[in-house]
């Protein structure tokens, strides 16, 4: 299998993320606040003249430790991955994108007791030069953001 | 193949929606002959393209459809009720085939060959009676097929396009009035280019055009929605056994196509109403007196940025006391609460939730759904629906509905130091909480505000978005908000910004489960915003659902004013003194305008508007000023044509107006007087301020040509591609120097600090100067920055001696 693979860092996790999800990286700027809805709801931010709902997924992951995650969002400056789901279009925050590879392998099975927060998120595991990523679906922070919402 | 078959079907449908009118007018006058050849150009060419497109059963009805109406155009029979009763029915047919080939279901063939020969049938039938001889030539038919094919009208050429695309060019359109804005901003911090910002100026006026066009592209005329309402009063009237007289009005108006979709429903369900429970049999229209036939009128008219659609008839109203007795029945409301309630609130209570007021349920209207779903409908687009019933007299129900989905009004708020947005519809008035009617008070965490004798409850915004209440000079505003099936609420924010046409996108699901957002929004400097939904927020402070009624109690003295027919009416302090009322439906806003804006021009004061001239009401000078500052407080006034900046001395409150003047004495601006807490006050005519706001429009009458403007370097691309248009959308005439027209006396000379020799002019003709630099370069210099429009026109407006042809 030949896939193009973007490799950022959540939360100090590696992940990689498939291209096929991935609309663009920016670099976010002033962000406006949503009021009233959970942390990981970072804010709203425009892309020209989209509007995009921004997901501070460190946040969401570590929601269990309690790790505030909304202060590194606000100072700006930050990447976000753009993408488009269910006809809106999100910014996942992420700590830094690192590189875009092409992975011939296929993502290997988890090995080892991972950190419980990472258990909905990784699908598996691939390497890149020497180093393993979590193979994670943007689309699965969403789900887990409205799950979040319902509960 | 496919995409043959797909747009012959659409073609198809859109023909029948269209003919379907045209099928009842021919009823109503057979010897129309446009009607019928349309109708018969539209059977031949659903049977040319069946044919193509081996289609047979297509081919078979609309063959027959034809052969009919081929013989009504030779004389031969007449298009009686029968007739045109069998061409509607084949005309459903193949609508209900088209229906089939969208969804791939089968339709029963044989109900084809029924259709048919009860159409053979009525024309038998008719021409036995006629007495009309056969002699059906198929050559005859053959010229007159030829014939209609001749006279195809010459229609505007139209191409279908998917709406996707159209919202990707709108997209695309957002995105160019954003990088443009950028670009403006970037613009303005460096030095002034004259050829930049002139590619400028032209490329942004490109993208407004742009955006003017493809914003049509989502318009669609009224006539849409009027389409199936002929067909629908022809068909509900003979079920029932009703005459009724249709009027269509305004199908012209246009109005967003999502808008056109949302309407549709609603308007279908008033008019089958009308007809049903509104309009009586002929026998009793007789009884009271009226005409046989029963008058029904559908009319569309743009207001603003609304669209007006208005059903009348003039049948027996609602009866007040079935619905309230319907009511009582169903426990919603007691006894004693209905006897409070003015006559206007009783046929209000039409839009209770489950309500029919039909003795029997017909198979027309009683379907369950209510008024209430009706008025639901309505709101959920930002609209509002009101009745106007006189018993015995008849119905009108107005349905008032932005003219666009997805850009609506909007006010700008702020609270906790973030800003909001809300529409404009859902808030009825905003007032200051240091203003004397209003009185708050807090009962057990709970915030009860008391305005003019009528209680709310009241939510700090802050509160429900959990954000702290920042510290902040001046009074806080309260807005009075309607939710959608609850009650009017006072919404405490920290103040309102701006007034702003905004565009309107769903926000993510993240966002709206929060429950107090309506979506969000983009303005024009970029920043995101939220659109709040005031029914939500209702919701999430858990507001107490009191019914209605119930606290008419403590509004029994205005719902009372209401009934009896008062306005609202903003009072306030004329400059000489007086203490008015003015109809507040007239006043756009209250602004306060710097005194350097006003002058007068040819005896006539003015005052410039961002670039615009407006009349203004008077002079104003120093003293008029607000004590410590060089504005002066003025009421834009405005109807759809005219607008008219009135000076004041203070705006003092907002009340109910009787409409009934307490003494009449009509001079100049003053209608009357009124008492208002027990004290006279002059009540301003209406018709004489806006007939103010008009003068205008008689100055070209005058003789008075406009001010014509000499520009003194006609080669300056600064002065042609700025200057020059400016000028002349501010209504100045504009001039070259050294043209054949040399500067006359009364004209205007403008010159550029740098220019060379000015033009030859009289030698008092007055010159403004312009300046490059934003500040000027001494105390004698009294030249104008060329940038600063307001000064520019007032001191043109001022110097000539001429007028604007504005």
């Amino acid at each position: 299998m030949n896939r193009l693979y973007l490799f950022a860092h959540i939360g100090g996790t590696a992940v990689a993320i498939s291209t096929n999800e991935v609309d663009a990286v920016v670099r976010l700027n002033e962000l406006s606040v949503v009021p009233g809805v959970p942390s990981h709801v970072a804010g709203l931010a425009a892309l020209r003249s989209r509007v995009l709902t921004i997901i501070d997924a460190a946040a969401l992951v570590n929601a269990q430790q309690d790790k505030p995650g909304g202060a590194l969002v606000r100072d700006g400056g930050s990447h976000a991955i753009v993408c488009e789901i269910g006809g809106h279009g999100y910014g996942i925050v992420v700590d830094r994108v690192d590189d875009i590879q092409t992975v011939d392998s296929t993502p290997l099975p988890i090995c080892g007791r991972i950190d419980p927060a990472w258990q909905p998120y990784a699908q598996g595991v691939i390497e890149s030069e020497g180093r393993p990523y979590f193979v994670v679906s943007l689309s699965s922070f969403l789900d887990s953001c409205l799950n979040a919402q319902a509960a | 193949m496919e995409e043959l078959l797909s747009d012959f079907v659409a073609e198809t449908q859109e023909g029948l929606e269209a003919l379907a009118n045209i099928v009842v007018a021919l009823e109503a006058d057979p010897s129309d002959r446009e009607r019928l050849d349309e109708l018969f150009r539209f059977f031949h060419t659903v049977k040319g393209s069946s044919g193509f497109l081996n289609l047979p059963r297509f081919e078979k009805l609309s063959h027959a459809a034809e052969d009919v109406l081929s013989k009504v155009r030779a004389g031969e029979s007449v298009p009686d009720a029968a007739i045109i009763s069998a061409v509607l029915a084949i005309m459903d047919r193949i609508a209900e085939l088209c229906a089939a080939i969208e969804s791939g279901d089968t339709l029963d063939r044989k109900d084809d060959e029924v259709i048919i020969a009860a159409l053979r049938e009525c024309v038998a039938q008719s021409r036995g009676e006629d007495g009309a001889s056969g002699g059906e030539g198929e050559g005859g038919t053959a010229v007159e097929r030829e014939d209609a094919q001749a006279r195809l009208p010459g229609a505007a050429r139209t191409i279908r396009l998917p709406l996707m695309l159209i919202d990707q060019l709108m997209n695309g359109v957002s995105d160019m009035v954003l990088a443009r804005n950028e670009l403006s901003r970037k613009l303005r911090v460096t030095e002034p280019e004259p050829e930049l910002e002139a590619a400028f100026e032209r490329l942004s006026s490109c993208i407004a055009d742009m955006r003017d066009t493809i914003s049509k592209t989502r318009m669609q005329r009224v006539d849409r929605l009027f389409m199936a309402i002929p067909r629908m009063v022809r068909d509900l009237s003979r079920e029932l056994g009703k005459k009724i007289e249709l009027v269509l009005e305004g199908g012209d108006v246009e109005m967003d196509r999502e808008m056109v979709e949302a309407v549709l429903d609603p308007l279908t369900h008033i008019v089958r109403n009308s007809i049903d429970h509104g309009i009586e049999m002929p026998a009793e229209r007789r009884a009271a007196g009226k005409s046989e036939a029963g008058h029904l009128r559908v009319s569309a008219h743009q207001s603003g940025s609304q669209i007006v659609i208005e059903v009348a008839d003039d049948g027996r109203g609602i009866n007040t006391e079935a619905v309230v007795n319907k009511v009582i029945a169903a426990g919603i409301i007691s006894q004693q609460e209905v006897a409070q309630l003015s006559e206007q609130a009783k046929v209000d209570l039409i839009f209770t939730p489950g309500l029919s007021t039909a003795s029997q349920v017909t198979a027309i209207s009683g379907r369950g759904v209510g008024m209430d779903i009706v008025r639901a409908n309505i709101e959920r687009i930002g609209g509002v629906i009101a009745l106007t019933s006189e018993p015995g007299r008849g119905l009108t129900i107005t349905m008032r509905v932005p003219l666009t989905l997805t850009i609506i009004p909007g006010l700008i708020l702020n609270a906790g130091g973030i800003n909001f947005a809300i529409p404009r519809s859902a808030v009825i008035e905003i007032l200051h909480d240091n203003n004397p009617t209003v009185s708050v008070s807090r009962l057990g965490g709970g915030l009860t505000a008391t305005i003019r004798s009528s209680r709310y409850s009241m939510i700090e915004l802050e509160d429900v978005i959990g954000m702290p209440m920042l510290e902040r000079q001046g009074p806080r505003s309260l807005m009075l908000v309607r939710s959608t099936g609850g009650n009017p609420y006072i919404l405490s924010v920290a103040s309102v910004e701006n007034h702003e046409e905004l565009v309107i996108r769903p926000a993510a699901p993240m966002v709206m489960a929060a429950g107090i957002y309506a979506g969000m929004t983009l303005p024009d400097n970029g920043q995101p915003m939220l659109l709040l939904d005031a029914g939500g927020i209702a919701q999430v402070a858990q507001l107490p659902l009191i019914v209605e009624t119930a606290d008419a109690f403590g509004s029994q003295g205005r719902e009372d004013a209401v009934a009896d027919g008062s306005y609202a009416g903003l009072r306030y302090i004329e400059l000489s003194g007086e203490e008015r009322v003015v109809r507040l439906s007239l006043v756009e806003r209250v602004e306060d305008i710097p005194l350097s804006q006003f002058g007068v021009s040819a005896g006539r004061p003015y005052v410039t508007l961002g670039g615009r001239i407006v009349n203004s009401s008077q002079a104003v000078g120093e003293s008029d000023c607000q004590p410590g500052t060089r504005e002066v407080t003025c009421l834009r006034i405005r109807d759809d044509l005219h607008e008219l900046c009135y000076p004041i001395r203070m705006v003092l409150d907002i009340e109910d107006v009787s409409a009934e003047l307490d003494m009449s004495a009509r001079h100049g601006l003053v209608a009357g007087l009124v008492l208002l807490n027990g004290r006279q006050v002059e009540v301003v005519d209406s018709m004489a301020l806006l007939a103010l706001a008009g003068e205008a429009e008689v100055r070209p009458d005058c003789g008075v040509r406009p001010t014509r403007c000499v520009i003194g370097d006609a080669n300056d691309p600064w002065n042609r591609e700025i200057l020059a248009p400016l000028l002349r959308q501010a209504g100045f005439e504009v001039i070259w120097g050294g043209e054949e027209a040399h500067a006359e006396r009364g004209d205007v000379l403008l010159l550029t600090a740098d220019d060379g020799d000015p033009p030859e002019t009289p030698a008092d003709a007055p010159i403004v100067r312009l300046r490059r630099a934003s500040q000027p370069g001494g105390p004698e210099d009294d030249s104008i920055y060329r940038y600063d429009q307001d000064a520019l026109i007032g001191a043109i407006a001022a110097l000539g001696n001429g007028t604007v042809a504005a």
